[in-house]
């Protein structure tokens, strides 16, 4: 307990001081009443944001600057946690962040791979490099090299030497022999998740308790969501949902992932694991519609998770995790909200999509 | 030297034909740093030539520097480097491809034949776990009735791997434990062998691939292999004795080139971001008002019909999009780094280098008081910059000068030398050492006193200094409402009143505090006015900078929320304070050490007893010496600079032809 408040007592006030700065549900719904996009974007201004956006001058505001003006704000959190963090938790902090760094080398293989496809003029890095997280520093990955290299082949040969160097060497077997990003992206994912879990469970006490809770309920999430779809949509047999999912998880087990695998009712897995999730049957009936928001449900486990981290004793790594999640899901709630008001879209076609106000 | 460099927007308005001219200038002076033109709006304007050009550099670029690293040259510029002009791409490409037709029939064989070797190696590895099985590896795959799959996979998935065929009869033999690449080998029948191929499939499993012609059990194959290897490893020394001499006779040509390539493409990609416009270009960004005057005049003497816009905005304008270039002074970047690792200055703010000069090597003398130990570590600190000694310290080898000098001062003031002090240094040294302050040791409550009084000091400075900041910003909510506004300040001076007024005439009581206490001021009437003050501080700066609304999350929640500000404030300040006793207790700690090490080497001066001495003087210097270190950083980021330095500057980039080593 002494290691832990003396480790905790900086990161877990700067982190608190941090955690009321996120917007409140109030705030969020207060932006999503801004009647058009450039009101949006000078509404969010007036927030924690506005000094990541006070650079962008009236005439460049395209959603996709904005959107990355925002995430710049998230990256700060994670590099300033990562720096702050006690040294026994900095390795699982550096692999939550490392998330979208995984993003970045999937949204890069897949600009190779469309362009390729296309047959048209090699992708330019600057096109590129908009839809990337400004990983800055942290980033192991030579994204600018690997998208001029024109071929997933030469751009992973950029991997070496990084910690993606073995689970590609396997998965481009699969790539060259079917030409698609499949394998190659889920082995990532698969590999981020060991990697993340295995980061957890090398904590001990307070800090593994938390951290295997926090990060449990992120995977139990992803790996519903994977059988699900590896089941609804990609049809794929029982040995290939098997090895496509992870083995562990806060709330799901083995056992469950098996169940939806060996083709047990999805609806009755789900509420024995959430019985406080309603109408399940239902959201499944009409994949195409329900899986979102049978995804947005289980969104909410994990902010509920998050939140009843900032309650009790404040001397463990779960505050920053559950704090830089939280962080996340309202960058994605903003990105929902540029996005909507720069396509006019309907307030009822996006609002059930907010995780924010939902969760009031 | 107390802000950052004042910087100059400029706007240049070029005539097409002088752009490369003017790139040259703007690249070749290194003050310059650029703003994207796709920043003005102008992108539309249809693809530029300078694009294609750019791409086409980078291209050769590349190409060079991959034949340099086939050839295994170090990728130098030329000693002399030639004149720094945009050179066509057409007068590089032909010398390029003439060299790269040499070396690349080489340089393909070699890497082929290293794939190839790659190959034959791999082979010998994926049997060797089977080395002794007695079977013809190709009848494997003929049997009637097995479906058998060989081969390695990710060592994660085994275990998935087996989970995933548990419905089908199978047999699993894990053929060589390697944390990287185990081999597997998985039996089952026939009649499921789309299962345990889709499972191996699916858990990444690369089946083991040996070419028709090598037949036989595996100890006959991997004599062919091995025999095949030492062929392949001699072709590969042949082909790079070739490279090496191709290397010696294109070397200075290839410098040349890359050179060449190089200028050109640092100043193509600088002509892609000017803004383009139907016969003249735009350019924006920004230079340090002192470097102003040279580069205008050279781009004048470039353009005779350059229009320059210049506009050097004031501090207290909204900055943030203002590079910030720092004071350049060699003596002051080992305190620069420990600054900039905490953040950069913005534009605006006050730049703490300087006030940290000064603050910490103090703070690390007086709890490193000791003049030997203190020389040691200069003269380390000395080495340590010169190269001579301990060459991972260079960039701290001046912090370690500056920390050496005030541990020596402050090794005066506490009369101690090699951890030797009063009764010791009369026994063992050769002449008398008196403190010219006091010692730590027999003044425990006085030094930690002083500590106190001496934080509570630096912190006042540290909320002035805020206010400076602040007022120079004209944010003025902060100024008065902020964490370290005037309210704030206020409220501290009454908390010490209270302290003060509190610990009365003990012996830990702050000096600093008591005669705060006895100022003639209605402290009982100032303290709860204050602590509303600080309690409402976040009301106040929403009505002042009209951030609606004005309270959040309705009047109760406001009211918790508020009195857990204020309480967290005092606890704060409170804390802040009380953290400077460490100052007190390392200096009270170093010499408690030092006599621990007394203990241990005995009484009598023995040979012993100076190799003791030595061995714990060394330990003292390292391990105190790195605690205190850690100590001196830890006040200053927390309680010292938090307190009126928020960082945040964007770094001044400017275009430079040759990479220089970075600024701090």
């Amino acid at each position: 307990m002494a290691s832990g408040v003396s480790g905790y007592a900086a990161i877990s006030t700067r982190v608190r001081a941090m955690y009321s700065d996120l917007l409140s549900p109030q705030e969020i719904t207060r932006l999503s009443e801004s009647p058009d996009f450039s009101s949006l974007v000078s509404a969010l201004k007036s927030t924690p944001y506005g000094k990541y956006l006070s650079g962008l001058k009236d005439n460049e505001l395209t959603p996709r600057r904005v959107i990355q003006a925002i995430k710049h704000r998230l990256a700060d959190s994670f590099s300033s946690v990562a720096q702050q963090a006690p040294e026994q938790t900095r390795p699982l902090v550096k692999q939550l962040y490392r998330y979208f760094e995984v993003g970045n080398l999937k949204a890069v293989l897949r600009s190779i791979q469309t362009v390729s496809s296309w047959n048209a003029e090699v992708a330019t890095w600057d096109r590129v490099r908009e839809v990337l997280f400004p990983f800055g520093s942290f980033s192991t990955i030579p994204a600018q090299a690997m998208v001029e290299s024109g071929s997933v082949g030469s751009a992973v040969e950029f991997l070496k030497g990084t910690a993606y160097e073995e689970t590609m060497s396997f998965a481009m077997k699969r790539f060259s022999a079917e030409q698609n990003l499949f394998p190659l992206e889920v082995a990532l994912d698969l590999d981020y998740w060991r990697k993340i879990w295995s980061e957890a469970k090398k904590l001990s006490g307070k800090d593994r308790e938390m951290a295997t809770k926090i990060i449990g309920s992120l995977m139990d999430m992803n790996n519903l969501m994977w059988a699900i779809r590896y089941k609804v949509y990609h049809k794929l047999s029982e040995e290939e949902l098997i090895n496509y999912t992870l083995p562990f998880g806060y709330r799901v087990s083995d056992e469950d992932v098996r169940a939806i695998a060996a083709g047990s009712d999805i609806a009755s897995v789900i509420s024995r694991i959430y019985p406080n999730i309603p109408d399940v049957s239902a959201l499944l009936e009409n994949p195409q519609a329900g899986l979102p928001k049978l995804e947005q449900a289980l969104k909410q486990q994990v902010v509920k998770t998050c939140t009843s981290a900032f309650i009790g004793d404040p001397f463990h790594i779960g505050i920053p995790l559950a704090y830089l999640i939280l962080s996340d899901y309202e960058v994605q709630d903003l990105i929902i909200l540029l996005e909507a008001k720069y396509t006019n879209m309907a307030d009822a076609d996006y609002r059930p999509l907010l995780l924010k106000p939902a969760a009031v | 030297m107390f802000f950052p460099k004042e910087m100059t927007e400029l706007e240049l308005i070029i005539p097409s034909k002088d752009v490369a001219a003017v790139a040259k200038v703007l690249s070749g002076r290194g003050v310059f740093h650029q703003v994207d033109s796709a920043y003005l709006g102008l992108e539309n304007l249809g693809p530029s030539a300078w694009q294609e050009k750019a791409g086409n550099y980078s291209a050769l670029e590349r190409r060079i520097q991959t034949m340099m690293q086939t050839l295994g040259l170090p990728e130098e510029y030329p000693a002399k480097a030639s004149a720094e002009n945009i050179v066509e791409v057409e007068a590089i490409r032909p010398a390029v491809e003439r060299i790269d037709e040499q070396v690349k029939g080489n340089g393909d064989q070699l890497s082929s034949e290293k794939k190839h070797l790659e190959l034959l190696e791999s082979q010998l590895r994926q049997l060797e776990p089977i080395a002794d099985v007695k079977v013809e590896v190709g009848a494997l795959n003929k049997s009637a009735y097995l479906h058998s799959i060989l081969g390695a996979l990710p060592a994660s998935n085994i275990s998935r791997l087996r989970t995933s065929i548990g419905r089908v009869p199978h047999v699993f033999f894990t053929l060589r434990e390697d944390s990287q690449k185990p081999v597997v080998w998985v039996l089952g029948p026939k009649s499921n062998s789309d299962v345990l191929d889709r499972a191996a499939k699916s858990a990444y499993l690369a089946p083991l691939s040996l070419p028709e012609e090598l037949s036989g059990t595996p100890e006959q194959i991997t004599a062919t292999l091995r025999k095949e290897i030492e062929a392949s490893k001699k072709k590969i020394a042949d082909l790079e004795a070739n490279l090496n001499k191709l290397g010696g006779v294109h070397k200075t040509e290839l410098q040349k080139l890359l050179w060449d390539a190089h200028v050109s493409r640092v100043m193509a990609d600088a002509i892609v971001r000017f803004g383009q416009l139907r016969h003249t270009y735009v350019v924006v960004g920004w230079a340090p008002s002192v470097s102003l005057n040279g580069l205008t005049a050279q781009l004048k003497e470039v353009s005779k019909e350059i229009l320059i816009e210049k506009h050097t905005p004031s501090r207290s304008e909204h900055n943030s999009n203002i590079p910030v270039a720092l004071t350049e002074n060699k003596w002051l970047r080992p305190i620069q780094e420990l600054v900039t690792t905490f953040g950069r200055p913005s534009y605006g703010e006050l730049d703490p280098t300087l006030i940290m000069a000064l603050s910490f090597p103090i703070l690390y003398g007086a709890m490193f008081g000791d003049i030997g130990q203190g020389l040691v570590l200069m003269l380390v600190g000395i080495l340590a910059h010169k190269r001579i000694f301990m060459k991972g310290l260079q960039s701290l080898g001046l912090l370690l000068v500056y920390a050496g000098f005030f541990a020596t001062v402050f090794g005066f003031l506490y009369g101690s030398i090699f951890g030797f002090e009063g009764h010791s240094a009369e026994v063992y040294l050769p002449f008398t050492l008196h403190p010219l302050w006091l010692s730590p040791l027999e003044n425990i409550l006085t030094i930690l006193g002083f500590a106190i009084d001496a934080g509570i000091v630096i912190l006042i400075f540290g909320y002035l200094l805020s206010l400076f900041n602040t007022a120079r910003l004209k944010d003025w909510a902060h100024f008065w409402f902020g964490h370290t506004g005037v309210v704030a300040l206020i409220f501290y001076f009454c908390f010490l009143a209270l302290l003060g007024n509190f610990l009365g005439d003990t012996a830990i009581a702050p000096k600093v505090a008591v005669a705060i206490g006895q100022l003639p001021l209605p402290f009982n009437i100032l303290t709860p006015v204050f602590a509303l003050g600080l309690m409402f501080n976040g009301l106040f700066r929403n009505i002042a900078e009209g951030h609606r609304p004005y309270v959040q999350g309705g009047v109760f929640m406001f009211i918790v929320t508020s009195f857990m500000d204020l309480f967290e404030g005092v606890i704060s300040m409170l804390s802040n304070t009380l953290s400077f006793v460490r100052v007190g207790a390392f200096a009270v700690a170093h010499g408690g050490l030092s006599l621990a090490i007394f203990s241990l080497a005995g009484e009598e001066p023995t040979i012993g007893f100076w190799i003791t001495i030595i061995l714990g003087n060394i330990f003292i210097i390292g391990f105190e010496g790195l605690i205190v270190y850690i100590q001196t950083m830890r006040l200053h980021y927390y309680e010292i600079l938090g307190k009126f330095f928020h960082g945040g500057g964007l770094r001044f980039e400017p275009l430079k032809l040759k990479p220089s080593q970075e600024e701090a």
